[in-house]
């Protein structure tokens, strides 16, 4: 597979037509020399069979940070007609709209002190891990009115702040939702999981700022060096996974009756027109507002701890901005010299929206949309912003964070987690996670550098670099 | 258990030998749970599940979709599973014990069966299984 790949410029490479049978577009995907060593063979057999997928215009794409996933590569953007194109959960996954969101604080570096007390107050308000049930029972009625209304649901319900709303992508609620085609399976597994972080690589981590490279956007964000943020990355819990078994199921059938012909059959979909398709959308939808609520109410607990132990106000801890990073969407796009509306597919890759895009605050308009990328544990992070770059090259879209290059299994083999626990600590970032082997899969030696994901994405312009975040201590599921 | 873990990047993909297609559907079942809680001791608690699908695939999807759906919302951790297949449809008893934090966090979430590279082979007198789990 890898043979098949033409390089087109230091940074881009191409998968070219044919490279599977029945591709419409050709593969692109951006990468360095050191990052291409690492690039597997399955990551591109993926970009390709994506390129096979009914209406897809321009290019299969992967970002930096592209890796072996199933169904698109993680790292995959696809953009498909709205007339002729199709919606698939193989360009979302399980985690529909996981993502992370950024809140800044008043707190300075000096300011931090009983920072184990902190980590470990975080740790018991926040339910991590599996089988953790929520702060707030909710009941039918109120996860049906989440999933209809979003990040804006528990605003309402007193867990943050009304312009909260304005700071999260889309404004943390997509219209299109309809919880009628959530299942009750997925609302039974929703109900008692709201406010929960979840496993894996989910965290909510407590970092400070530690170069600004853009000092423009820097201020615009209301991001200084540093200060202290906190970053919380998870997505929709049982209720999105389920809502993804549910319509694979349903997509799988639809697939065949619509005879559209697919080299994976975890790419399963429909088209955008058609009633299945339709049907995933609006639940998939549903599932994306129920993720935005989460991280909300994820946001509200951390701004009490530190509304308690550092008497700040609430009020003075900012979100700077919350993105998705496993979502479909429908957008405006420009094509061939024409504006046409596509659902972009995007798999472990961020909305990256330029100056002067619709669905930016007013205080964003002239520095672009805030793009948040998580390093991986004990790693930097980054914040940068959305360009022009990117509405023109790549529907606006650009990397989502490290990207493994060890398996979990190899990580867990190679890499001791109380090893690593010890040596994060020796640098003064703690770590509190449920079992060690959690922090063997997430050490920093699993995943791509993230400052080279981040310079590649700088380089090519599809987003810019504003400031980079160093962590201090993270809670894990 | 006779499951080994395949290469992945950034999932759990295993592969499963056993010699009926039932033990195979067990097993799997009982590696699933091993993933997420770690280890686990026996119970009393019981599930039955009765499902149909079109294909053995299928089948089996559904029915790992179905373990993991009842070990969510009955905060169960099945230990022993018994499957029968006739046909396109299944009968399972799955039983255990009550998800415990302090002895059932030793493991990773699992997010959903993936459809990619699943294949179920018979190779001699065994069947042979490769599955991905999103974790």
């Amino acid at each position: 597979m890898l043979e098949r790949v033409t390089r087109l410029g230091e940074y881009e490479w191409e998968v070219p037509a044919g490279t599977v049978p029945g591709m419409r577009v050709p593969g692109r995907f951006f990468l360095s020399d050191s990052l291409y060593r690492s690039l597997e063979s399955g990551a591109v057999q993926q970009l390709a069979n994506v390129a096979t997928m009914p209406g897809i215009i321009r290019y299969s794409m992967g970002m930096p940070d592209i890796h072996w996933g199933y169904g698109f590569p993680i790292g995959g953007v696809a953009a498909f007609e709205r007339d002729t194109g199709v919606i698939s959960p193989g360009g979302v996954g399980f985690d529909i709209n996981c993502g992370v969101r950024l809140l800044s604080t008043p707190l300075t570096i000096g300011d931090l002190d009983h920072r184990r007390e902190l980590i470990e107050t975080l740790y018991q308000s926040v339910p991590t891990g599996v089988g953790a049930k929520g702060p707030v029972k909710l009941s039918l009625g109120d996860l049906e009115d989440m999933m209809v209304k979003g990040a804006a649901w528990p605003v309402n319900q007193g867990y943050g702040l009304q312009k909260d709303i304005e700071y999260c992508e889309e404004r943390g609620c997509m219209a299109q939702a309809e919880s009628q085609s959530v299942s009750a399976k997925a609302k039974q597994r929703g109900m008692p999981q709201s406010g929960t972080l979840g496993a894996g690589n989910h965290f909510l981590e407590i970092q400070v700022v530690k170069e600004i490279y853009d000092p423009d956007a820097a201020r615009a964000y209301g991001i200084h060096p540093g200060q202290i943020c906190i970053m919380i990355h998870c997505g929709s819990r049982g209720l999105g996974h389920q809502t993804c078994t549910d319509h694979l199921k349903v997509l799988e059938g639809a697939t065949k009756r619509y005879g559209i012909v697919l080299p994976d059959r975890q790419l399963a979909c429909a088209p955008l027109s058609s009633p299945e398709g339709k049907a995933y959308f609006g639940a998939m939808a549903a599932s994306a507002n129920y993720a935005w609520a989460n991280r909300q109410m994820i946001m509200h607990t951390t701004r009490t701890v530190f509304e308690k132990m550092y008497r700040i106000d609430y009020e003075s801890m900012h979100l700077v901005y919350d993105v998705a990073h496993n979502v479909a969407k429908m957008e405006e796009h420009s094509h061939e010299g024409k504006r046409v509306e596509v659902c972009v597919h995007r798999k472990g890759a961020t909305r990256a929206f330029g100056p002067g895009s619709p669905d930016l605050p007013p205080a964003y308009a002239k520095t672009g949309q805030p793009v948040i990328i998580p390093g991986s544990m004990g790693s930097s992070s980054y914040l940068l912003r959305g360009t022009t770059t990117a509405m023109e090259r790549t529907f606006g879209s650009t990397c989502h964070g490290a990207g493994r290059i060890l398996s979990r299994s190899a990580a867990k083999k190679t890499i001791s987690g109380a090893k690593v626990k010890n040596s994060l600590s020796k640098e003064g970032i703690i770590v509190r996670a449920p079992n060690d082997g959690a922090i063997a899969e997430e050490a920093p030696g699993a995943y791509k550098p993230s400052a080279e994901v981040v310079r590649i994405v700088d380089a090519l312009g599809i987003s810019n670099l504003v400031a980079r975040l160093e962590p201090l201590g993270v809670i894990k599921g | 258990m006779s499951y080994e873990e395949l290469d992945h990047t950034a999932d759990v993909r295993l592969r499963v030998r056993s010699p009926s297609l039932n033990s195979l559907f067990e097993e799997t079942a009982l590696a699933m749970m091993n993933i997420v809680y770690g280890v686990s001791r026996p119970g009393t608690a019981e599930k039955t599940l009765e499902l149909e699908a079109g294909n053995t695939e299928n089948l089996l999807l559904d029915f790992l979709s179905e373990v993991l759906f009842l070990s969510e919302v009955e905060y169960l951790v099945f230990s022993s599973a018994t499957v029968q297949i006739a046909g396109n449809s299944l009968r399972a008893v799955l039983a255990g014990e009550s998800f415990d934090p302090e002895r059932h966090r030793g493991g990773t979430e699992i997010k959903g069966i993936s459809y990619s590279g699943l294949k179920i082979v018979k190779e001699d007198e065994e069947y042979v299984l490769d599955i991905l789990f999103d974790v």
